[in-house]
């Protein structure tokens, strides 16, 4: 482990070496995708939190969370990514920070066209890099906070700097090394700026999956509102104002869905759920007997019948 | 020794059950998650809770293995989703771990040199 400067000048030694690299390093084609091919943008008011030895994650996980407005120190964000054995932070523990503080993390499209855009919206870009080669690894999580098209520039803070400037080239590079992986913290309410529908959906799916109902139900209407009517969000909307006790709310969402969706027999179950805790047993057990009737699937006939068994117990219990 | 084994079983008994409770809190009985429609139809259907409480077993284990303060492993744990839970069971060792981590020796400390000069690496100012 040392650090070295560059103490002399490379170009000397340029024309020598070209023969050597060419064979890794194609430029990936995302340099022409720029929207502005000679602008510029950067998110100057990003804060920064230089890294300790190793901790690069939690520092530009810190970064990017505290510039999308959540307060949380580097200190809370250490103890919930960095893994002291593997000296370093794994991916999804960074994901799973984000949604702790009530946020949600959407991994952006691998090109820089799509860091552009997400700039523009404000918001910096969390990247994986790998800064060495693949047979020598070194893992660096940074935050792209502007490009500078016009000189071929990317502007990161990472590790101890504040403004590290990276030719685009070399940075797109290192990207690569790192599976193109960079993701944006938005709050329930912000769409990402370029929104892959199944990717951003998955991302709201975790915040249900780990407790974060309220959040996931804000997401969800997000959602809707950039995709009208479609049913995966209904369900997902319907299943987290389930989540939050609003069985009302949650039984007006299920039929939504079922108008647009007769045959959509998971909503049907939770429907059926929803009813029983508003004590309505007939009237869920009905929509389990239409369910049982659609179902072709052997799994899923199960899991129906299991739920008709537990609205039959609560109805002969009457709780 | 034989004190110690005996508490190590304990401990490990007494995590397992409190994961267990943890899980509890996340679906009430019954309901479908989201990420059904979400997943490969037959996947999802063949992924049971109990292959979710043994990833949340081993992913504890594991978290812990690796230097986890034991306050913190439970919280690390629900935050993370059913599909990264089973991602991770039994793989924790070989993530990517981003930390700068590298250990150069000799000729690869030359090569990497080179690779930096021509704009391949950007490995020297970095940490």
């Amino acid at each position: 482990m040392f650090r070295a400067q560059r103490v002399f000048d490379g170009s000397r030694l340029l024309p020598a070496l070209l023969v050597l690299v060419t064979g890794c390093a194609s430029i990936p084609p995302s340099v022409s995708e720029l929207p502005a091919p000679g602008g510029s943008i950067e998110l100057e008011d990003t804060p920064f939190y230089p890294q300790e030895r190793y901790q690069c994650g939690p520092a530009a996980l810190t970064t990017v969370l505290v510039k999308s407005g959540a307060t949380v120190s580097l200190d809370e964000i250490v103890d919930k990514v960095y893994l002291p054995g593997r000296q370093g932070s794994l991916q999804f523990e960074l994901l799973a920070a984000v949604r702790t503080e009530g946020r949600l993390p959407y991994q952006v499209d691998g090109t820089l066209d799509a860091i552009w855009r997400e700039l523009e919206a404000g918001r910096p870009v969390l990247v994986l890099q790998n800064l060495g080669v693949a047979a020598i690894p070194s893992w660096h999580y940074a935050v792209v906070i502007g490009i500078d098209a016009g000189r071929g520039e990317i502007v990161l803070r990472s590790g101890t700097d504040r403004r590290r400037v990276t030719r685009i080239r070399t940075f797109l590079h290192t990207w690569r090394r790192g599976d193109y992986w960079g993701i944006v913290v938005l709050e329930p309410d912000e769409l990402p700026a370029t929104a892959d529908r199944s990717r951003y959906f998955e991302a709201i799916a975790a915040l249900e999956q780990t407790g974060r109902a309220e959040e996931a139900a804000v997401a969800w209407r997000t959602a809707l509102g950039n995709w009208p009517g479609d049913t995966v969000a209904l369900f997902g909307l319907a299943n987290a104002l389930f989540a939050l006790r609003d069985y009302r709310a949650a039984e007006e969402a299920y039929r939504d869905l079922l108008e647009r969706d007769g045959g959509a027999v998971v909503a049907r179950n939770n429907l059926a759920l929803a009813l029983a805790e508003q004590g309505r047993y007939d009237a869920a057990l009905q929509e389990i007997g239409v369910a049982l009737s659609q179902s072709r699937d052997a799994a899923l006939e199960r899991e129906l019948r299991d739920t008709e068994a537990t609205i039959q117990r609560r109805k002969a219990g009457g709780q | 020794m034989g004190f110690e084994k005996a508490r190590g079983a304990l401990t490990r008994l007494i995590s397992v059950s409190i994961i267990c409770m943890g899980f509890a809190q996340v679906a009430p009985a019954g309901m479908i998650g989201t990420g059904y429609l979400l997943e490969d139809e037959s996947r999802a259907a063949s992924i049971s809770r109990m292959d979710i409480l043994l990833a949340r077993a081993d992913v504890a284990r594991q978290l812990e293995a690796f230097g986890v303060d034991r306050a913190m492993v439970m919280e690390r744990l629900d935050a993370l989703s059913t599909a990264e839970l089973l991602e991770l069971e039994g793989k924790l060792d070989s993530q990517v771990a981003g930390g700068d981590i590298i250990a150069l020796i000799g000729a690869v400390f030359v090569v990497l040199l080179i690779l930096e000069l021509v704009g391949v690496t950007d490995i020297f100012k970095s940490f």
